[in-house]
């Protein structure tokens, strides 16, 4: 048909004024741009930076990148730091994407580790069922940690955003507490370190090493076949169909038939199953023993990893990927200027915030307006004319 | 010599290679209630959007009061005396209507709010406009009529000359339209020109003085109130003969599908919003309840469907088997489908395509949900038929349900509940806010739907779709239901009445 009726121009129209593309219709390949859009703008904006600090800007990228990448021995810290990223990632995905506000995924982790730590250490057991016991101490721990904000949100219509991020400071200072008063008995560990950790795990607890000589861990494949599992569930389950459908819109999948009530319980479990079983794939992986406070700021910065991937499983692996260069770049870059690794947390802040730009509506923005400029000179002209 | 309040001449808007504007003229009569009409998707939000500030036309002039004037954003429009009264009121819950209306224009003495002076000022505009707002209650307390008024008050307290109303009747009662209307008449003999944007025909010729009619974007017709008649204005909006009036076919009532008994709804704050009602809908016939909103007519609805608790005592069956306590997924499994009011709300997902929505609850109703995977074929040709059969106009069924118009959603929803073999379908306001050639389609399906031997329970605020369509008519009033023995004889102003004062006032009119 030469003509289009109304309805489907109003409907490009509108497809072309909201781009923000729904889970279900994202588009891969402007996902691509966008990522190296991001990563240049902000190593643009970060030359700025290590300009302004009196380093060499080009240098300073180049150890940014080689810390990040240039031998196995790198790229394993760099996988190291992309596997938390990963699986507390998939925590917050599978409670984000259906409008569930997790945002004690630090606290559920560091439960979660301190179950796997203990049971790592006071249990003895053969290789694998003592690692099987040890992710299902750490995902109990964390689901059971996200029980109590879920019950507070249904019987008590309490927000679970509050009282998830009350529960962090809890958990930081619980777990505090419980290692260095019961576990440590009140005293720094005789070796006169200042840690507050428990007891290294029993070898019987680790898990395999990816490289050798790096703390990069087969926590990562466990990490990627998760997100790849969460991806098929969306998309081809029933039950990810419905956790979609819930996030997108709660009122119409109630209406729908959906029991919303049951669901909302098991999501939000699991996410917190999933984030106890990140800190304690945390221990046995990689410190190989429960270590106070250790996730830092990665309990945060998850969800930032998680909302620039925009809650897709499949670009979470990605940049989970380029946050580890970054953070193991940062500890190089630390090692070898004067730069401090926050000088790399800010292009890595910088990264998420031009991630976050939708470059290619904007490209279209403008490009029609110049449109709009086009037509309107010759018809100016004309007016002039008459 | 006519003097035009506002004429817009030649505009063009064009978005990418579609063209929402074109060549598109309006001459508006100052103190006159001039009416934009089209279906939707016409362009008369675009329109409208471009001389609110919203938008920017391409090409084309504004003048107003016979001075072009260039109208950049919003702000400049209000600065120019135009003020827009937009279908979704824009009000912050939790305030007073006072500083509601002085929102991002406040009066100002030094630093301070001068409410006292903004006061005597709204208090002035009441009293010459005949307006009767409570400036201190809460906004979320004020009906919905009430609160529209507030938005007409909030665009006169910004000096508006021109007040351009965006389906300004789609939420109201015939009661509350006649109060609108009472209220627009006042601002015209005020000297105001008012703009109204409707696909509501009846409304048009009652209260226009003038007429543009808008169709893909150009204007198909230029003529006043007086000289229009409905056929007429329908050729001219949808371009073919429209029917107007629903052609009902007989009924033959059936076996008993729906009982209700004795049922008492509280709402979330515990006041008992539907008191014991008693209802039957049998298959093959149309069952209309109207009722003014906020008479329980929601919440009935949401027992019936599951969506709320009944409470102690009441009961209700679906052909013969109680279904009180249980849920929507076990009601529609069971063979009750539901077209919800707010299609946007909880009709689809709008961020999602269209098969996701098509899906909803067609994955239980049909045993799909039991199975751990999604059948994507089964769900594709499911959405497929969906969208051919109810005329959908999308270009696929991955295209987002978000970039419909209003009425294809409605004929979305419309289309996945009628397609799934349910034998009782609830539907609250099945063609709110949509335009005639959807609306005349719906009616169309939900007609041959009882025929074919459903029961159908509609509840709907739009009287006249109650009276065009239902074999028995029920009042709501107060929580109550009131059957009409002879419902299908009343006059729309005869219903109106046992509507707003229940049985006791409805006697008056036999």
């Amino acid at each position: 048909m030469a003509h289009k009726s109304s309805e489907g121009r109003i409907k490009e129209l509108a497809g072309r004024l909201r781009p923000g593309p729904g889970f279900w219709t994202l588009q891969r390949h402007s996902n691509a741009v966008r990522y190296l859009l991001a990563v240049v703008l902000s190593l643009l904006v970060g030359c700025l930076l290590f300009l302004q600090q009196g380093e060499n800007p080009l240098y300073a990228t180049y150890v940014m990148f080689q810390g990040g990448l240039a031998n196995i021995v790198n790229i394993g810290t760099s996988i190291r730091w992309a596997t938390p990223c990963l699986i507390a990632g998939a925590a917050v995905v599978i409670a984000f994407l259906s409008g569930f506000q997790n945002m004690g995924i630090e606290g559920q982790m560091l439960v979660g580790a301190l179950a796997a730590g203990i049971v790592g250490y006071k249990v003895s057991l053969p290789h694998i069922p003592h690692l099987l016991l040890c992710f299902l101490a750490a995902g109990l721990a964390g689901a059971l940690y996200a029980l109590l904000p879920a019950l507070m949100r249904l019987y008590l219509n309490i927000s679970e955003l509050l009282v998830t991020i009350m529960l962090n400071f809890i958990a930081e200072f619980g777990t505090y507490y419980i290692v260095y008063w019961i576990l440590m008995g009140g005293t720094r560990s005789n070796t006169g370190a200042a840690a507050i950790k428990t007891e290294d795990i029993l070898e019987s607890a680790e898990m395999g090493t990816l490289i050798k000589g790096t703390t990069a861990s087969t926590a990562f494949l466990f990490g990627l076949i998760l997100l790849v599992v969460l991806q098929v569930v969306y998309k081809r389950t029933v039950i990810g169909y419905e956790a979609v459908q819930i996030g997108q819109n709660m009122e119409y999948a109630r209406a729908g038939g959906v029991n919303v009530v049951k669901r909302f319980f098991q999501i939000f479990l699991c996410s917190g199953f999933v984030a106890g079983l990140c800190g304690g794939m945390e221990v046995c992986g990689s410190y190989h023993y429960f270590l106070a406070n250790f996730p830092g700021n990665l309990g945060w910065e998850v969800f930032m990893v998680a909302n620039a991937a925009r809650y897709d499983p499949i670009a979470l692996i990605f940049i989970s990927c380029i946050w580890g260069v970054m953070k193991s770049g940062s500890l190089q870059l630390e090692r070898v200027t004067t730069l401090t690794r926050y000088s790399v947390n800010i292009i890595q802040m910088l990264f998420i915030l031009f991630v976050a730009v939708d470059y290619v509506g904007l490209y279209q923005k403008y490009k029609d307006r110049a449109r709009v400029r086009r037509e309107k000179k010759p018809a100016a002209k004309e007016g002039n004319q008459a | 010599m006519t003097e035009y309040a506002l004429t817009m001449t030649g505009i063009r808007k064009t978005f990418g290679s579609l063209v929402a504007n074109d060549d598109v003229d309006l001459y508006v009569r100052l103190g006159t209630i001039h009416a934009v009409i089209g279906e939707n998707g016409a362009g008369k939000s675009t329109l409208m959007s471009i001389l609110s500030g919203v938008q920017r036309a391409d090409r084309g002039t504004i003048s107003l009061g016979g001075r072009p004037v260039e109208i950049r954003s919003p702000t400049d429009a209000v600065a120019h005396g135009i003020g827009m009264v937009y279908q979704e009121f824009m009000q912050y819950p939790g305030l007073t209507v006072l500083d509601n209306i002085l929102m991002g224009y406040e009066q100002k003495k030094g630093p301070f709010i001068d409410r006292r002076g903004a006061r005597k000022r709204l208090g002035e505009i009441c009293r010459k406009y005949c307006f009767q707002i409570p400036l201190d209650s809460p906004v979320e307390k004020l009906p919905v009529a009430l609160l529209q008024q507030v938005e007409i008050v909030k665009v006169l307290y910004r000096d508006a000359r021109i007040l351009i109303l965006d389906e300004p009747t789609s939420v109201l009662t015939p009661q509350g339209i006649e109060g609108l209307f009472e209220a627009l008449r006042n601002l015209k003999a005020q000297g105001k020109t008012i703009l109204i944007i409707t696909h509501k025909l009846k409304e048009v010729l009652s209260i226009a003085d003038d007429i543009t009619v808008l169709k893909d974007g150009r204007v198909t017709g230029r003529l006043t109130a007086a000289e229009a008649d409905e056929p007429m204005l329908a050729r001219l909006m949808v371009g073919r003969d429209v029917m107007l009036q629903a052609d009902k076919l007989p009924c033959h009532p059936g076996e008993e599908l729906l009982r209700v008994e004795n049922l008492a709804v509280k709402d979330t704050v515990g006041v008992e919003r539907v008191k014991r009602v008693n209802l039957t809908v049998r298959a093959g016939e149309i069952v209309g309840i109207c009722g003014i909103a906020g008479s329980g007519e929601n919440e009935l609805v949401a027992a019936i469907v599951g969506l709320a608790d009944a409470e102690k005592g009441s009961r209700i069956l679906l052909k013969g088997e109680d279904i009180t306590a249980l849920s929507v997924a076990d009601r529609r499994a069971r063979g009750m489908g539901y077209v919800p009011q707010d299609r946007n709300r909880m009709g689809v997902n709008r961020q999602g395509s269209l098969w996701e929505t098509t899906l909803m609850g067609h994955h239980i109703a049909s045993g799909l949900f039991r199975q751990p995977l999604i059948n994507k074929k089964e769900a594709r040709s499911f959405s497929q038929d969906v969208v051919r059969n109810f005329g959908v106009k999308a270009q696929s069924i991955n295209d987002r349900v978000g970039a419909l118009s209003g009425g294809n959603v409605q004929k979305l929803v419309v289309g996945r509940e009628f397609s799934d073999h349910y034998q009782l379908m609830v539907m609250e306001d099945p063609t709110r806010g949509i335009d005639i050639g959807a609306i005349e389609f719906i009616w169309k399906e939900i007609i041959r739907y009882a025929a074919d031997g459903a029961g159908v329970l509609l509840v709907s605020h739009e009287l006249n779709e109650v009276m065009q369509l239902s074999d028995r008519i029920l009042v709501m009033h107060n929580g109550s239901l009131l059957e009409l023995e002879n419902g299908r004889d009343l006059t729309e102003k005869e219903i109106g009445l046992y509507m707003l004062g229940g049985a006791e006032y409805g006697s008056q009119v036999q």
